[in-house]
């Protein structure tokens, strides 16, 4: 389709080119610069030059916030995309129970973070929830799910889980119902198991939507503030102080608008870096990253 | 360039619309029409103290023909301070909110607090020393008057009436009678979950308490941020112990209110026989524990000690001269006898004038609701805050994470106070 005159497709960019340029490119050159002084949005700001970066390298902070949050997208990216296409393996048959079950494994996505993390709250406390209980009852040890600091971050991750593996579900299913069904049948001719057929054949196959899963995935994990503002609110001792969180914490709680916009610089560096890895891996194998 | 100034206003002037919401525009468009003057009360509780608040607020509309509050809720305190701040830089601030203790010498150096002794009346205001800007912090009286007292609170102690009873013990009065009776009423059998004998929020509310209890301040008169020294050490070790040593003390999950209410309702639910919080949920814990609750004050170390807590009524300076007089009105209004009294005795807060206090002892109020007169006759050992603009850095970034680690990890009490100590000591970038 050719354009008809040489601005038109600008002129169809510049709604989206618009809003990306006023809430998210002003804003982090507005956050650069706000990282450069010291203010606490009522007395007049102070020049400090790199001094709040110094101070995140300096104190350990932006390290433990760091760690932190790459362990726990570690553990979620890893989790989701696990079970995701454990429940896609196993949920895809035809009927309307498997549709009615592949339906509630969904609907978790759908329902609010705040909900879930509610739900959850209950569910995990260290005493008198039903998750204790039924450890319990088994005769296993508990733990104090959301109070150990060693423990609380692990927690968080198995409901962010829990909440997106749904949707990692119905991306490997969609990925599953696209492998021609003859593939699988020239493999059992050939003499291949289960296991082997869905190591040669299946997912190979899929290796497109697992890298598309992945991303959303990542980015989620990154994302992720709801469930920690309500469940941990970044305890104990920080243990879940991912980075959105901390951000938060030091804008809004610590009244820290300068450390808080210098946060804001090294985590998009940082998820910048990250991407443009990723870019990179992909181009590598010649895959394309919108292949699901 | 846009200025910071700009930059905020624009992102609270999409808060401030949310905060006000729809109800609001057509308060204000009723209001004028009806040639009422409108000013807006941002608060910061829910639950039952917030029906008490509504209720207040509508009958002082009720009984006037000038002034109308519009009263937002905001959430928590913490909430509802950094929404009032970007308000605030904003300049769509509410005409007056309740505010911390901890924070109003900070908002006072920012110079966004209306001084509020020339008002009519300001000066005759009969509030109880203690609870008022003059008792409340050291040196109070030698700045403008700020704050008037609202709902304001000291830590009690909190018992299951039928545990107690069926153990036969009584509240403890000394920090080795708290570590015994907790001991005794902890009960950790493999095929149930425990029921621990203490409960209380690792905050530094309490931690304060503690350390009064020790014979120490968090901040010295000079201005130094001592922490207490040798009995801030003292104060964790207690909590290291009952955590610890004794295991008598839950830990309760998550920070700031959220482990307050994790504690009521570990309480409520009978899985702590005894615990430490507010005043405040006095009227809260009676009316939904099935059990007797009795409230008995805090015990002593070497000597008896509470800080007092709850908010402030605060009006901003960037109100204009019509709604100042509005919240001025309300502010009066709400100290009058009668509703210092309803707010009291429905929540479990003090009543905040010595007329209220008079009037209950007269009535036989507190014979007939004993538990009510705890925190008040607290009032007789609470210790003023320092007027420390820092005072709020000290709490949240200094001691509050610093507690947790030394209660929840086990890290060595005096080498994380001096840590803290060093830390309250850099520069407040």
């Amino acid at each position: 389709m050719r354009p008809r005159t040489p601005v038109s497709p600008y002129l169809m960019m510049a709604p989206t080119a618009l809003l990306l340029v006023l809430f998210f490119f002003y804003p982090l050159l507005f956050a650069g610069y706000q990282s450069l002084f010291a203010w606490d949005l009522l007395t007049p700001p102070r020049y400090v030059g790199l001094g709040h970066y110094a101070y995140l390298f300096e104190s350990g902070e932006l390290a433990q916030t760091l760690i932190t949050t790459l362990t726990f997208s570690v553990v979620v990216v890893t989790g989701s995309m696990s079970l995701g296409l454990l429940l896609a393996v196993v949920l895809n048959r035809r009927g309307t129970f498997w549709s009615f079950v592949r339906g509630c494994i969904f609907s978790a996505y759908v329902v609010s973070w705040v909900s879930v993390a509610l739900l959850w709250l209950w569910v995990l406390d260290a005493d008198g929830g039903v998750f204790s209980a039924a450890v319990r009852a088994v005769g296993l040890p508990t733990a104090d799910w959301l109070g150990d600091p060693d423990v609380a971050l692990y927690t968080v991750a198995g409901v962010t889980i829990w909440k997106i593996a749904g949707y990692a579900m119905v991306l490997f299913l969609a990925g599953l119902q696209d492998i021609s069904p003859s593939l699988y049948e020239a493999a059992a001719l050939d003499g291949a198991g289960r296991w082997q057929r869905f190591v040669n054949v299946t997912w190979p196959l899929l290796r497109p939507t697992a890298a598309f899963v992945g991303t959303t995935s990542l980015i989620m994990s990154f994302q992720v503030f709801d469930v920690v503002r309500v469940m941990t609110q970044g305890g104990p001792v920080h243990a879940t102080t991912v980075f959105v969180y901390a951000i938060y914490e030091q804008v809004f709680l610590n009244l820290r608008v300068g450390r808080a916009s210098a946060e804001v610089v090294v985590f998009f560096v940082l998820l910048l870096g990250l991407t443009a890895l990723q870019l990179w891996a992909w181009r590598r194998k010649g895959e394309s990253p919108h292949a699901a | 360039m846009l200025t910071r100034r700009a930059f905020v206003a624009g992102g609270g002037a999409v808060l401030g619309a949310l905060a006000m919401g729809s109800l609001g525009a057509s308060c204000r468009r009723t209001d004028a029409a009806a040639g009422r003057s409108l000013a807006t009360l941002w608060f910061t509780y829910g639950g039952r103290n917030r029906e008490v608040l509504e209720q207040l607020v509508h009958r002082f509309n009720e009984s006037q023909p000038e002034h109308t509050i519009h009263a937002v809720f905001q959430g928590d305190y913490f909430e509802g301070l950094a929404k009032l701040r970007t308000a605030i830089a904003a300049k769509a601030g509410p005409t007056l909110s309740h505010v911390i203790g901890e924070v109003i010498p900070y908002l006072a150096r920012a110079g966004v607090l209306e001084p509020l002794e020339d008002y009519p009346g300001a000066r005759e205001l009969d509030v109880v020393p203690e609870l008022g800007q003059a008792g409340s912090w050291v040196g109070g009286a030698n700045h403008p008057l700020y704050a008037l007292p609202f709902n304001r609170s000291t830590p009690i102690a909190y018992l299951n009436g039928a545990l107690f009873e069926k153990a036969g013990l009584g509240p403890p009065t000394t920090w080795a009678e708290l570590r015994e009776t907790a001991r005794a009423l902890t009960d950790r059998r493999a095929d149930r979950a425990p029921r621990y004998g203490f409960g209380c929020p690792v905050s530094w509310w309490f931690w304060v308490a503690l350390v009064g209890q020790a014979g120490g301040k968090v901040v010295e008169d000079d201005g130094t941020v001592s922490l207490g020294g040798d009995a801030g050490v003292e104060a964790i070790e207690l909590w290291q112990a009952l955590v610890g040593t004794d295991q008598s003390m839950k830990r309760p999950p998550g920070r700031d209110y959220n482990a307050w209410e994790a504690t009521n309702q570990d309480f409520l639910a009978g899985r702590t026989a005894m615990i430490w919080t507010s005043t405040a949920f006095l009227k809260y814990l009676e009316q939904n524990a099935p059990f007797p609750v009795l409230a008995a004050p805090l015990p002593a170390f070497r000597r008896r000690a509470v800080p007092t807590g709850g908010t402030h009524f605060v009006v901003l300076r960037d109100a204009s001269l019509e709604q100042k007089r509005t919240a001025w009105a309300f502010l009066r209004w709400m100290n009058e006898p009668a509703q210092v009294i309803a707010w009291a005795t429905q929540t479990g807060y003090m009543p905040v004038t010595r007329s209220a206090i008079q009037k209950l002892e007269t009535d036989g109020y507190y014979r007939q609701n004993p538990n009510d007169r705890v925190a008040v006759d607290q009032l007789a050992v609470a210790a003023p805050w320092p007027w420390s603009a820092d005072l709020f850095r000290i709490q949240r970034e200094v001691v509050q994470p610093n507690l947790e680690r030394a209660v929840l990890l086990g890290a060595d009490a005096r080498q994380v106070l001096s840590e803290a100590r060093a830390l309250a000591r850099t520069d407040a970038t």
